[in-house]
């Protein structure tokens, strides 16, 4: 729109040139004048022709001597300079503008008793400012000669330009903001849209309604209801900051931080409204699982205590002393902590059930001594039952260390994992060899307790036996417990 | 220059000096250089001064090239030949 402004202004100042010209060098001979009533053609003739001319002009018109006093000015230029042809008179064209435009006239006026000069002034009329293109020829008066200023107002022109520029500036600023930006009139109705709004929307928004582009639903609490509330309130001169809101059946966002703002433009009131749209998706899904994580923290510690009590109680049942009872105590809370740590390390998850036995043989045998031999087990287990095997394995080698194949130098264990016969579990035998002859013991302590009800459900459990060779037991592990072959080695 | 005809408009104000050089030249430019693709109308403002408005008619004479488009005026006694021929090829092809 002020693209077209501007070259109809540009097309009505050439042919407003181009008319002076005609006139300055003597190529026409009459002109219309245009009456309410009916157009007249008038005929230059006779030495004050050129008033006739100059008045019919709707440029601004001076006719100055060869000393460069105002002859005559047109009533155009009396309306530009805000001032009547007498007081032009009296004071002088100079003296009627302001101090600097005043020089920059004189200074083309007297230039242009050569040839035709141009120069841009600005005077204050009406109540604002205008830029005047003032344009000075050499101009032929009968036998004297002189020189004619034709003013052409470039305030529209001017302004249209900066408008053009700022508006240019303005769609560029939009475009290149990372954030989704929308501009809306007043009637809501969506005027500019960057491409981060139309991905939110994954369509284009330019033309549509706001409300029916972005069906916004806000928490209770929240002063509006609606898209159109937000509008409102903003158009009203109030801006609103940061309120969160989901999209109704939106295709990719689904929460947003939303503001909006009464869109200003040259000093004048609200013409519309900016509304900004930050997506909200990545920290709402972020802290949904933030929720669930501590959901599930706060079932684990309560979980840990229950099991720690349960030891505490049990082992305090079987210990003979407190000496006992501290040792068994100690060594039972150490085989949790050390799951405990092998869980956190992996984010309680993609732990394998050899790395729980490796952490809970450790502080009696390396696997690098060649007694243990363990196949089968690079399956990846849940924290739950992670907790329980390691359980479980503490009890085992505790065993083995004092009564079994790790209380003599030659004695061995194999840890072999495979699925069942059935194939709903994962059977993982311990068989302790090289040891000294076993006699089954004559009471069920707290250790037997734990390998054998730890993990006795869906199709889990374990049965152990007092072979004289060695201990052998036999651990059920549920599928539901287990996830995939653990890819390290 | 687009093969289309020109269309031009002459405005002059009954017999003054101007108006009748007006008719003069262009006579003379149509003649030399635009090889009959051209039409003229001449409009006196002097009988039919309301038909000035069409073309916002100020000074006389002015030359309108009508067709084709965008519409183009050239005022004065067009004695400059070239000049006149400059302005009604120029722009045609906007």
């Amino acid at each position: 729109m002020t693209s077209d402004v501007n070259t109809d202004l540009r097309r009505r100042l050439e042919e407003a040139e181009e008319t002076l010209r005609a006139i300055r060098e003597g190529e026409i001979d009459a002109l219309v004048i245009r009456r309410a009533q009916s157009d007249e053609v008038f005929t230059l003739e006779g030495g004050d022709s050129y008033r006739s001319f100059m008045e019919a002009m709707t440029l601004g018109a001076a006719a100055l001597d060869a000393s460069l006093k105002l002859l005559y000015a047109n009533k155009a230029l009396c309306e530009i300079l805000d001032c009547s042809s007498e007081q032009l008179h009296s004071g002088g064209l100079f003296a009627a503008l302001d101090a600097q435009s005043g020089r920059i006239l004189a200074a083309l006026a007297e230039a242009a008793v050569a040839g035709q000069c141009t120069a841009e002034i600005h005077v204050v009329g009406e109540g604002r400012d205008r830029h005047l293109l003032a344009s000075a020829a050499p101009l032929r008066l009968g036998l004297t000669s002189g020189v004619a200023i034709t003013f052409t107002d470039l305030t529209e022109r001017v302004r249209a330009t900066a408008a053009e520029a700022a508006e240019k500036a303005s769609r560029a600023v939009i475009a290149s903001a990372n954030e989704a930006m929308v501009v809306c009139d007043g009637a809501g109705t969506i005027t500019h849209a960057n491409p981060a709004a139309e991905e939110i929307r994954d369509q284009a928004l330019v033309g549509r309604g706001f409300e029916e582009a972005f069906p916004l639903m806000f928490a209770d609490g929240i002063a509006f209801r609606s898209a159109a509330d937000l509008l409102a309130l903003a158009a009203e001169g109030q801006s609103v900051r940061g309120v969160e809101a989901a999209l109704k059946d939106a295709p990719k966002v689904k929460d947003v931080l939303i503001s909006a703002a009464p869109l200003v433009m040259g000093g004048e009131s609200s013409k519309g409204v900016v509304v900004t749209l930050i997506d909200l998706s990545e920290r709402k899904a972020a802290e949904r699982q933030q929720q669930l994580l501590m959901g599930e923290l706060d079932h684990r510690v309560r979980n840990t205590l229950a099991l720690v009590l349960s030891i505490s109680t049990l082992t305090g049942y079987n210990a003979k002393t407190v000496e006992d009872f501290q040792r068994a105590f100690v060594g039972r809370i150490e085989a949790l902590a050390a799951t405990h740590t092998l869980l956190a390390g992996k984010a309680w998850s993609g732990l394998s059930i050899e790395d729980v036995v490796i952490a809970e043989l450790a502080p009696y045998v390396s696997r690098d001594a060649g007694r243990l031999d363990i196949s089968g087990l690079k399956v990846t287990v849940a924290p739950q039952a992670a907790v329980a095997l390691g359980l479980v394995f503490h009890e085992l080698v505790t065993n083995a260390v004092k009564y079994g194949a790790l209380s003599v130098q030659e004695g061995r264990i194999r840890i072999e994992g495979r699925p069942s016969a059935g194939g709903r579990t994962l059977e993982i035998v311990w068989t302790e060899s090289g040891g000294p002859p076993v006699l089954p013991p004559t009471r069920l302590g707290f250790g037997r307790t734990v390998i054998t009800k730890s993990l006795a459900y869906s199709d889990g459990g374990a049965d152990i036996r007092f072979e004289p060779s060695g201990v052998v037991c036999s651990i059920r592990v549920p599928n539901v417990e287990l996830g995939t072959a653990d890819p390290t080695p | 220059m687009s093969s289309d005809p020109l269309k031009l408009v002459l405005y002059v104000a009954g017999q003054t000096p101007k108006s009748l050089a007006a008719i003069k030249n262009l006579r003379q430019i149509c003649e030399t250089h635009l090889n009959g693709k051209y039409a003229v109308e001449v409009i006196d403002l002097r009988e039919h001064p309301h038909l000035a408005r069409e073309h916002n008619i100020v000074a006389i004479p002015t030359l309108v090239r009508q067709l084709p488009v965008p519409i183009r005026k050239i005022i004065g006694d067009l004695s400059d030949s070239e000049k006149v021929l400059v302005h009604l090829r120029m722009g045609d092809s906007e």
